[in-house]
């Protein structure tokens, strides 16, 4: 049986025995395990009877992925399937440093791990680089995928065949001051142009000097990739067919940055912009210094319950502003359940993944995290919106969202567009010729 | 007294030295004593107003942070002194004995430092693997002796030879075997040296990234800087609890400078030649 | 007089040398052989396609062509000119005023040292930290003596790319003041008293006792100066993550975003080799000075 050894993150309940135990077993155990690993492998096992003592290993993450609620669930797992253990990994706090460690690990086919949870915009390309295992026959094909949002089942179905199941949804939302519009008599903007001429009025009127009216993300990050395809989207373009080449549209594409532009200029946006990342956009809001803000479903929690929370019961929630004439859109976030195609241990880890996108796990999710579900239903279930009031309107949000390009060459279409936005922001570059390098370089990427 | 090693200049000396080196250290510190609200204010505060130790607290519950340093503490002192005892043994070689390819000898270990390590990760980590070591101490002992090895080396070599071989050859001639020479002539001439070369060493190891995140990413057999990086999320970077982490990760290596520095600059104030 | 032919010294040169062939046979040796390997195929994880295309030296012909790569070696070759000679200098300055006689060594000592002990994968978010725009010292320093508008510095290329110089001079100059200061304690005080004893001002006493005994030091201190200099990574990467655009992107980040990001292992792997070349062109005048010392 797989002795592969595990080590849980920071529950209490769980740190002092594994730790105790792992130290044992690694400075003694290295050649049993090997040893046993061996075994395992001339029986060779692929898929394994969950009645049989099976130990699982999950990479779930850092912090803002809640692997404490992924314990409790993993637990409830447990009672109810005896014999199967769960250890949690969590590594890599933030999207590039999983990167790295996925990267490092996927590439050398370690074994180590079992269940991988991945960002949205990943299972393509790990899937054709060969490290997911398709889960069609363990799920019931690719019609397992119809239950959930549209966006997710087509980001999970790659050339056909499922590459990870819905794990929780994320998009992102524009959060701004209830009570600030409500003493100068605004009403919720619908467009860009009428945000902009609220945002003039709230601080002409206020006067404050540390007011912002706007905050976006224009740092080189992922969500940079959002900001130049928030209002692209919203004129109605696409960046990509249902075959993943690309069809963007140049003029459209520099409009939308001339918009955010034009916020700058205008004094809406601060003009450094191009340094502010999530978590400045997420404090500053916080601290009451900002009018409208774009950002994801977490940090509504932030504002309501941070204990330095400045604008608690101050904050409202609507779908982003539309370009003029054009629609609005969303920016899809999201995590998913992959298993390892190097799993030892691959029906077990199917069927902790079944069970871990199932409505009542997406329910649970809701309520104790206010983690957006990825079924329709669970939106307007009541214990969910008895917790989170704003659930409500967020399913049409995501509905109506969009994923980024999804592709099997995503690292280096996510790198080309945010360096471009942010040098647009930046001003190094002019959205034409930042439009122009995008377009040249992915032309030959997503063909 | 000449005017240049007047009181002044070393006043002058040591504020720009103290200055300089703990400006940046003083500023974590300070934002590690702020409540987070407190680093979005506009002007930005130096002194913390209003000054709490909650985040030292919460850096240790957060994350095993002292389980952390535990595992860096090991990892660096083992590498080190590995460093130290293989770079000692071929700096003697190189500097002291009578090789032919000399030259490239030491042309090679320092050569060895010439690739990336981001190029040498996925095959190093593959090796970690098949031989069994991943998530152990040693599979980051071995390759931070290795990224260690060129400096070491070649500071010891350039401490051995400005070394007069006299001394040794008075010593073999009193009947010391060569290895007896090095122990008991060459090395303490060239303690600073050796100091030198441990605390370099040291300190690389206890603040190396990408092995560490790569090798020992299991929770228990994390490294310091790795543990530090955890703090943050997706969405949130809590400037003042990695501020706290940082300080307690820095404590240690301080106190072993502060400790060592005698030995490192202070050992050879007779100088080794009489006369 | 003893032979200098003594076989036995052969040998126990061959087993001092052993332990560390033997290491780097392991932890390089064998990861550079596979890096030479993969930079010979076409191997990108991410295209689909499994099959490994053996293209010879087609990788390199597109580094070559590559305007990415020759930006990036630009950048790292303008670093590694800036900064070597910039922590030398620094770090020698340093080192000459920590040698002076102090009641306390300990804490001048200690506090060149610390840049050392700083995290470099923390040093670039805190010197960014204070070069921000917003809540950065500096520009608070500048409101203070009255600037009137914040300059954002990681905005703009120049500047930025100074701003992340001086980060790595501020860092590394604690390395090389660590190697010198010991260099300079090693030279015998009486060298000293004999040439104000002939009359030579202090200034020739630091360019002709001074600096000669120091260059073995110097060379040492230079050669790993230029290394990591050539392999800059991790406080660009922190600081501005190649930003404004990609104005900032060194060498090595070029070969992360290649290797992690892009999973074009075939492509990154060349560039690496490439690293590898630039470091041995740089560094073999710098040995040749140190086999003239033997």
């Amino acid at each position: 049986m797989q002795t592969a050894v595990f080590r849980c993150d920071f529950f209490q309940t769980h740190v002092n025995y594994h730790w105790r135990q792992t130290m044992k077993r690694r400075l003694f155990g290295n050649s049993i395990s090997t040893l046993a690993a061996a075994l395992c492998m001339a029986v060779g096992l692929i898929s394994m009877p969950a009645t049989a003592d099976t130990k699982l290993r999950v990479f779930s993450g850092g912090q803002n992925q809640r692997p404490d609620l992924m314990r409790k669930l993993f637990d409830s797992y447990q009672a109810k399937n005896p014999g199967v253990t769960i250890d949690i990994e969590t590594g890599g706090a933030t999207s590039e440093l999983q990167r790295q460690y996925l990267s490092t690990v996927l590439n050398a086919k370690d074994t180590a791990i079992d269940i991988y949870m991945i960002d949205i915009v990943n299972p393509s390309q790990y899937f054709n680089a060969g490290w997911l295992e398709p889960l069609d026959s363990y799920v019931g094909g690719a019609q397992a995928l119809k239950p959930y949002l549209p966006v997710y089942s087509q980001a999970n179905l790659v050339n056909g065949k499922v590459a990870a199941m819905p794990a929780f949804a994320d998009a992102m939302f524009m959060y701004y001051r209830k009570d600030l519009l409500e003493k100068h008599g605004i009403k919720e903007p619908k467009t860009w142009d009428e945000l902009a001429a609220s945002a003039k009025k709230v601080l002409d009127a206020e006067k404050n000097p540390n007011l912002q009216g706007l905050s976006i993300q224009g740092a080189p990050i992922e969500g940079a990739v959002c900001t130049f395809l928030l209002p692209y989207w919203s004129q109605g373009k696409q960046f990509n067919d249902a075959a993943g080449k690309l069809t963007l549209d140049k003029d459209t594409a520099v409009k939308g940055l001339d918009m955010w532009l034009k916020l700058v200029d205008s004094g809406v946006m601060k003009k450094n912009i191009a340094e502010v990342t999530t978590p400045i956009t997420v404090n500053e809001f916080k601290a009451g210094q900002v009018l409208f803000a774009i950002n994801w479903g977490f940090a509504w929690d932030v504002f309501k319950d941070a204990a330095d929370s400045q604008v608690k019961g101050k904050v409202g929630v609507m779908p982003l502003p539309a370009m003029a004439g054009g629609k609005s859109a969303t920016c899809v976030g999201g995590w998913q359940w992959a298993v390892s195609a190097f799993s030892k241990n691959k029906q077990a880890a199917a069927d902790l993944v079944k069970f871990m996108s199932t409505p009542e796990t997406s329910k649970f999710l809701a309520v104790e995290g206010s983690l957006l579900p990825v079924f329709q239903s669970v939106y307007t279930d009541a214990a969910v919106l008895a917790q989170a009031p704003w659930f409500k309107d967020a399913a049409n949000v995501i509905i109506a969202g969009q994923a980024r390009p999804i592709s099997s060459q995503y690292g280096q279409v996510s790198d080309v567009v945010r360096t471009n936005t942010n040098a647009a922001l930046a001003r190094t570059k002019t959205p034409a010729e930042a439009v122009a390098d995008i377009d040249s370089r992915l032309t030959r990427v997503m063909r | 007294m000449n005017l240049w090693t007047s009181a002044r200049l070393r006043l002058f000396a040591a504020v720009w030295i103290v200055f300089n080196g703990v400006f940046p250290v003083l500023w974590i510190l300070f934002t590690s004593l702020k409540p987070e609200a407190e680093l979005v204010q506009k002007p930005i505060t130096w002194w913390p107003h209003s000054p709490t130790l909650m985040h030292y607290q919460h850096a240790f519950t957060e994350q095993p942070l002292l389980h952390y340093l535990g595992n860096s503490l090991i990892v660096a002192s083992l590498s080190t002194v590995l460093s130290l005892i293989v770079a000692t043994g071929a700096a003697y070689a190189i500097a002291r004995l009578n090789l032919r390819y000399r030259q490239w000898i030491l042309t090679a270990i320092v050569a060895s430092s010439m690739f990336p390590l981001i190029a040498l990760l996925v095959p190093i980590f593959e090796i970690m693997r098949s031989l069994g070591l991943l998530n152990t101490y040693t599979a980051l002992i071995l390759p931070y002796t290795v990224l260690n090895l060129p400096v070491c080396t070649l500071v010891l070599v350039s401490f051995f030879q400005s070394i007069p071989r006299d001394l040794e050859n008075a010593a073999m001639i009193d009947g010391c075997s060569r290895i007896g020479a090095l122990w008991h002539v060459v090395i303490p001439l060239a303690a600073p040296g050796v100091f030198t070369a441990g605390i370099l060493a040291f300190v690389n190891a206890w603040d190396e990234f990408l092995l560490a995140l790569s090798l020992n990413a299991s929770a228990a057999m994390r490294t310091a800087p790795v543990g530090i990086a955890m703090y943050q999320g997706e969405y949130t970077f809590p400037w003042p609890l990695i501020s706290a982490a940082l300080i307690v990760t820095i404590i240690p290596v301080a106190l072993l400078i502060a400790l060592f520095q005698e030995r490192v600059i202070g050992g050879l104030t007779q100088g080794g030649l009489k006369g | 007089m003893r032979s200098w032919r003594d076989p036995s010294e052969k040998t126990l040169a061959l087993l001092l040398l052993a332990p560390a062939f033997f290491l780097i046979a392991l932890i390089v040796i064998y990861p550079v052989g596979k890096l030479i390997y993969t930079s010979l195929f076409d191997m990108q994880l991410s295209g689909g396609a499994r099959a490994l295309d053996f293209v010879g030296l087609r990788n390199f012909e597109d580094a070559l062509k590559d305007k990415e790569f020759w930006h990036a070696a630009r950048n790292t070759l303008l670093i590694t000119v800036v900064t070597v000679p910039g922590a030398l200098v620094v770090g020698l300055g340093l080192a000459l005023l920590a040698n002076l006689p102090f009641r306390y060594k300990w804490v001048v000592r200690l506090s060149l040292l610390l840049p050392w002990a700083l995290p470099l994968s923390f040093c670039g978010l805190i010197f960014a930290w204070f070069f921000h725009t917003d809540y950065g010292i500096v520009n608070d320093v500048l409101r203070m003596l009255g600037a009137p508008e914040p300059t954002m510095w990681l905005l703009n290329p120049t500047w930025a790319m100074a701003a992340i110089c001086l980060t790595i001079i501020w860092k590394t100059s604690s390395f090389m003041a660590l190697i010198l200061l010991a260099g300079l304690q090693m030279i015998p005080r009486s060298l000293y008293e004999a040439a104000q004893v002939d009359g030579a001002t202090r200034w020739q006493q630091f360019w002709q006792v001074t600096l000669p005994l120091l260059v073995p030091s110097i060379v040492v201190a230079l050669i790993f100066r230029t290394l990591t200099a050539l392999q800059t990574f991790d406080i660009p990467y922190t600081m501005t993550k190649g930003g404004p655009g990609s104005s900032t992107e060194t060498l090595a980040m070029l070969i992360h975003k290649t290797t992690i990001d892009y999973l074009d292992l075939g492509y990154g792997s060349a560039l690496a080799v490439f690293m590898f070349l630039m470091s041995m062109l740089v560094t073999a005048v710098y040995l040749r000075q140190i086999g003239k010392q033997a």
